[in-house]
């Protein structure tokens, strides 16, 4: 249904018009000061919340990441001094296999067992050795794993006679380290007694390309200097590194020392030096008593008349003893095997492979990590409050929602019966 | 057709118009749209007086930007009248429990002077809600927008509500010819 003009047109012309005594009263009222508001200060100062808030949020991020920057600052010279304390390249030795317990110190240096290490001065444990002339002498105290650092509680005194030389080593920062051990530092073997010579080197050289070279004129000069190879592996990739095992004769053990650390800068060098005269002295003792023994027992079942019981012992133990001086033969043979050709063990290495430490960072990196740090914390603390205030706020905002609506309704409702 | 011309700036800010100026020029507005809502001169005269303390009150929060001062008065003024609605509710329910009724306040002078008895008396007889959107739309003449932000309703359902009462007084006026 329409609604006619008229209607619309009478309605509008019969407005109502305020009544003289109304409007006098709102010209005094409108006229008059307001009065002094008793509302707090805050809320007096009728500030607009939300323009407000596109303020104050900016504001609040500004401030939080200029926090964060004057923290980190200041936190970069704390963390150089936490980095040259803690953080301290710190030379170690570190098992490359398990040692069994009793093994002499020796033998783990002369069989290459540990691999000379820089860690961190925090992760180095209490009583670390960092020289391998510590282990000459001593013998492991208990079983050492592979990756474990050896500590003095790990080796005791031991009756071994050895004489080794730690020659390197005891250096600082593997990757700040200008020069090496010299040549003239080897000590020669005696050539007038036996002795087991056993020399262990590692040598750094500058990527992975360079281990595989190195390894092969390894490989050659042993052969050049007419000896063998007992082993030999080589790893590429990454962190490259080859472990030869080679023997050559002891009179040149010198110059292949001297030949085989010219391949790359020597990082640790440990020549070994075991008498071995006085074990040969005493296999030539008892092998000269055998031979007596068993001439006299062969010159009596020669000679003599025996019975058949006496016959038969004297016959047993000849043959015993014809046994051990086959024993003693080979072991004269082995030894003096031994103590004519040397030992050496060749790590070839990266810089990488040997856990050089990285050089710290740069004093804006510190900052920017710590202002990252700070940051992060900074948004861990409002996520943190944000979830606890959350749940209230919901509760809050639902009802303020519902007495809003429900004060709707009721003004319709009053509205419509009225 | 009613309209007062502000400028941009806040009233505390702007030279021009003080409150007295608003106030005169709306009164009119502003009584007429409570006395659509009481139907009672006397009551739509006190509504108006405490509608103008309100107003000078708050008048320094008003921001022009955010509406006309018209608006601004009759929300003001709706608010006071929604007040003393639910006020006489609660006397009224309090009469009906203690049986003491009092007649409620006539109408007097009418919704206005010129007005046919007929449509005073349809008027009358629509509810509150209905005489309040004819009051804004058709004697105050405010558009649909601002009805319905007035309201707290759309639009539409502005539409519709005053389609509703302009129906209701056609259909009483139709009614009152064919007797006559």
């Amino acid at each position: 249904m329409t609604p006619s003009p008229d209607l619309i047109q009478e309605l509008q012309a019969s407005r109502p018009v305020a009544p003289a005594a109304l409007r006098t009263r709102v010209r005094e009222t409108a006229a008059a000061e307001p009065a002094r508001s008793t509302l707090p200060v805050w809320s007096r100062l009728q500030l607009p919340v939300r323009r407000v808030a596109l303020v104050a949020v900016p504001a609040a991020v500004a401030v939080s990441v200029v926090a964060a920057g004057v923290v980190g600052l200041s936190h970069a010279n704390r963390y150089r001094a936490r980095v040259a304390g803690e953080n301290a390249p710190t030379p170690v030795l570190v098992a490359k296999q398990l040692i069994p317990k009793g093994t002499p110190g020796n033998i783990v240096s002369s069989q290459s067992m540990y691999a000379p290490t820089t860690l961190p001065r925090r992760e180095v444990e209490g009583g670390a050795v960092a020289d391998p002339s510590y282990l000459a002498g001593r013998a492991a105290s208990a079983d050492i794993f592979p990756g474990q650092q050896f500590t003095v509680t790990d080796f005791a005194a031991s009756d071994t006679l050895s004489v080794d030389s730690q020659v390197a080593g005891a250096a600082t920062t593997l990757g700040s380290q200008s020069a090496g051990p010299t040549q003239d530092s080897t000590i020669a073997p005696s050539p007038d007694r036996a002795q087991r010579v056993s020399a262990t080197l590692t040598v750094e050289v500058r990527d992975p390309d360079a281990v595989s070279r190195a390894a092969q004129d390894a490989l050659e000069l042993t052969r050049s200097l007419g000896g063998h190879v007992v082993s030999a592996s080589v790893a590429t990739g990454e962190e490259g590194s080859a472990s030869l095992t080679v023997r050559v004769p002891v009179d040149k053990v010198q110059r292949a020392i001297v030949q085989l650390s010219g391949l790359g800068r020597i990082v640790s060098q440990q020549v070994t030096i075991d008498d071995l005269q006085q074990d040969l002295d005493a296999l030539a003792r008892r092998q000269s008593s055998l031979r007596a023994q068993i001439a006299r027992i062969g010159a009596r079942l020669d000679t003599e008349t025996l019975d058949a019981e006496t016959r038969a012992v004297l016959e047993a133990r000849r043959t015993r003893l014809q046994a051990e001086l086959r024993q003693v033969r080979r072991g004269i043979s082995s030894t003096s095997a031994e103590a004519r050709m040397a030992t050496i063990q060749v790590s070839v290495v990266t810089p990488d492979a040997l856990g050089a430490v990285p050089p710290p960072p740069s004093r804006l990196d510190r900052t920017l990590d710590e202002a990252l740090n700070v940051l992060v914390w900074e948004g861990v603390v409002a996520l943190a409050l944000a979830i606890v205030a959350a749940p209230f706020a919901l509760v809050a905002l639902a009802a303020w929602l519902g007495r809003r609506l429900y004060r709707r309704r009721e003004d319709e409702r009053l509205l419509a019966q009225s | 057709m009613h309209a007062v011309t502000l400028d941009a700036r806040r009233p505390a800010e702007a030279a021009s118009p003080s409150f007295p100026a608003v106030a005169e020029e709306l009164l009119d507005d502003v009584y007429g749209y409570l006395l659509y809502l009481t139907r009672n001169w006397a009551v739509a005269e006190d509504l108006t007086g405490e509608t103008f303390e309100t107003a000078l009150r708050r008048w320094r929060k008003f921001d022009p930007r955010r509406g006309t001062p018209r608006a601004w008065l009759l929300a003001i003024a709706r608010s006071t009248a929604l007040d003393w609605f639910r006020a006489e509710a609660r006397r009224r329910r309090r009469e009906e429990r203690a049986d003491a009724r009092e007649p409620r306040g006539e109408l007097e002078h009418g919704f206005g002077e010129g007005l046919s008895p007929e449509l005073e008396e349809g008027l009358q007889a629509l509810a509150a809600g209905e005489r309040e959107v004819v009051a804004l739309r058709v004697v105050l003449e405010l558009d649909g927008e601002e009805t319905a932000r007035l309201l707290g309703i759309s639009p539409t359902a502005v539409s519709t509500r005053l389609h509703r009462a302009l129906g209701k007084l056609e259909e009483r006026m139709r009614a009152h010819d064919a007797v006559a």
